[in-house]
């Protein structure tokens, strides 16, 4: 009766974990992209007002900011800082990939920040300030969409992992 | 005494200050190149879907990942990706942080290296807002050559009051005009032999970035350390600053012609401070039909006319002309007059 017992108590406590888990992970997901849209507000200040050469204002961004958003600034400065003949797009992947490859639930996001690499210090200021629009404007799109799915998904995912696991005592016993 | 006022450089400078912003595949290139060759390098030029070219004085090569090659077809071509990475490392990965450079064609990188860039002009009330599809690009190796004023530096010293007289250095371009005008900044401020152990407080105006290689107005080439620098200004507004805010012994600049250079030569000519500039040109016939430059020769500003020529390479001495008279002091036939 207690190995029955204690056995249902596992299998409800390790499906509500996992509801949980798949829960967290659409809040990461706008967590994230809430931090990286800071950024590109940061940025544009950065290059709009003091003209700050970009592996500088990606350091500032990088020591400002939270992980990963702030590793992926960071790491791309120390990319461009080292100086071998790297382009800014070749930097940005690296730090991308180190950073957000393995994050699940950025992998929808993952082709819009590789595309982000391609513009980096490119035109005028005109222009790059233009391209810091563009990509915020496409990170609060993506962001809208986070913040919807969490709001439908998150708290189904977390009863259904308790729901689920009930379930699978009732049928096992 | 030669004729040559420059001796070969330093190899290491190329691969140490230049290198690291080509492109990759082009840098790889230029580093395997002979070292006599890397030591006379005075360009190297990267021109969109053209063969990869370096020159130095009085001659050029085209160049293939096997090094120099004889005909033009075996040359490497530069391709879109190698200009585009090239750009992107000398601006720093922030082509919008140098507009004001990109509209005057050129950056500047450390070691004072320039690098002119060309493709299309925006344009915008007539005037050039930027430069876009950037598609060739051309690094010209700053050399400092310590000692290349010594040679000429007493003809420009009153022997009577010891001091510096009002001169002007005329050469073709790639003459040496700068590099002459860059040592001599450096022994009038350092005070060396006839200038007399204090030396003189020198302003240069250095509207291109060239004399002294200043990477955020800092100078990368040794101008001596009682020279002030107004770097990328334009020359005339540039020598009436100097002026009044840095008290100038000896003003030095770069290419004179225009004619508001004309009128602020003589209102510091008149404030009793000397003037040491360059303009191009290759003959004193020459310079003197040139309307603002020959306006200057003929109420005898300059003291002293020195000529170069690059026929035994950049900073042949031709002649010094004393200024009013027009006597040769010395001439590359003769020698000493």
């Amino acid at each position: 009766m207690y190995l029955k017992l204690s056995g249902a108590i596992l299998i409800i406590t390790a499906a509500y974990l996992y509801g949980n888990n798949v829960s967290a992970a659409f809040r990461q997901r706008v967590r994230c992209l809430e931090e990286l849209l800071m950024s590109l507000e940061m940025l544009q200040s950065e290059i709009g007002h003091g003209l700050t050469p970009l592996p500088e204002a990606f350091l500032n961004l990088g020591k400002r900011m939270n992980d990963p958003a702030g590793s992926l600034f960071l790491e791309t400065a120390q990319y461009m800082k080292l100086n071998r003949g790297l382009s800014a797009r070749e930097c940005w992947m690296k730090a991308l990939k180190k950073n957000f490859l393995e994050m699940e639930y950025m992998k929808k996001d993952l082709h819009l920040l590789e595309r982000f690499g391609k513009v980096w210090g490119k035109g005028d200021k005109k222009g790059q300030l233009a391209q810091v629009a563009l990509m915020q404007e496409s990170l609060r799109q993506a962001l809208a969409e986070a913040r919807e799915e969490q709001a439908k998904n998150g708290k189904i995912w977390r009863y259904l992992g308790l729901m689920g696991g009930i379930t699978v005592v009732i049928f096992l016993f | 005494m030669e004729g040559e006022l420059f001796v070969a450089f330093n190899p290491n400078i190329v691969m140490e200050q230049i290198c690291p912003f080509l492109a990759p595949g082009i840098s790889r290139i230029i580093e395997a190149l002979p070292v006599e060759l890397l030591s006379r390098l005075e360009e190297i030029r990267i021109r969109h879907s053209r063969p990869l070219t370096v020159y130095w004085a009085g001659g050029e090569a085209y160049l293939s990942s096997k090094g120099v090659v004889s005909r033009i077809e075996d040359a490497r071509p530069a391709s879109g990706e190698d200009i585009e990475k090239t750009v992107e490392l000398i601006s720093g990965y922030s082509l919008y942080a140098y507009e004001d450079e990109l509209r005057q064609g050129y950056l500047t990188i450390p070691g004072g290296h320039r690098v002119g860039l060309a493709g299309r002009a925006v344009v915008e009330g007539g005037k050039i807002k930027t430069i876009t599809d950037i598609s060739f690009i051309n690094f010209r190796v700053a050399r400092q050559v310590k000692g290349a004023g010594t040679k000429v530096l007493p003809f420009l010293v009153d022997r009577r009051s010891g001091n510096i007289l009002n001169t002007l250095i005329v050469s073709p371009p790639q003459g040496g005009k700068t590099t002459l005008l860059r040592d001599l900044a450096l022994l009038i401020s350092s005070g060396v032999g006839v200038v007399g152990q204090r030396g003189k407080k020198v302003g240069i105006v250095d509207e291109r970035s060239e004399i002294a290689g200043c990477y955020q107005g800092v100078p990368q080439l040794d101008i001596g350390f009682r020279t002030d620098v107004l770097d990328s200004c334009p020359k005339a507004e540039g020598i009436m600053m100097l002026l009044r805010s840095m008290s100038p012994q000896v003003i030095i600049t770069d290419e004179i012609g225009r004619e508001e250079d004309a009128g602020a030569i003589e209102e510091i000519i008149n404030a009793g401070v000397v003037i040491i500039a360059s303009a191009h040109g290759s003959s004193l016939e020459e310079i003197c039909r040139r309307p603002i430059l020959g306006c200057l020769l003929e109420k005898n500003y300059f003291e002293r006319l020195i000529f170069l020529s690059n026929k035994k390479g950049p900073g042949t001495l031709e002649m010094i002309v004393e200024g009013e008279k027009g006597l040769p002091l010395y001439s590359a036939r003769s020698g000493w007059e």
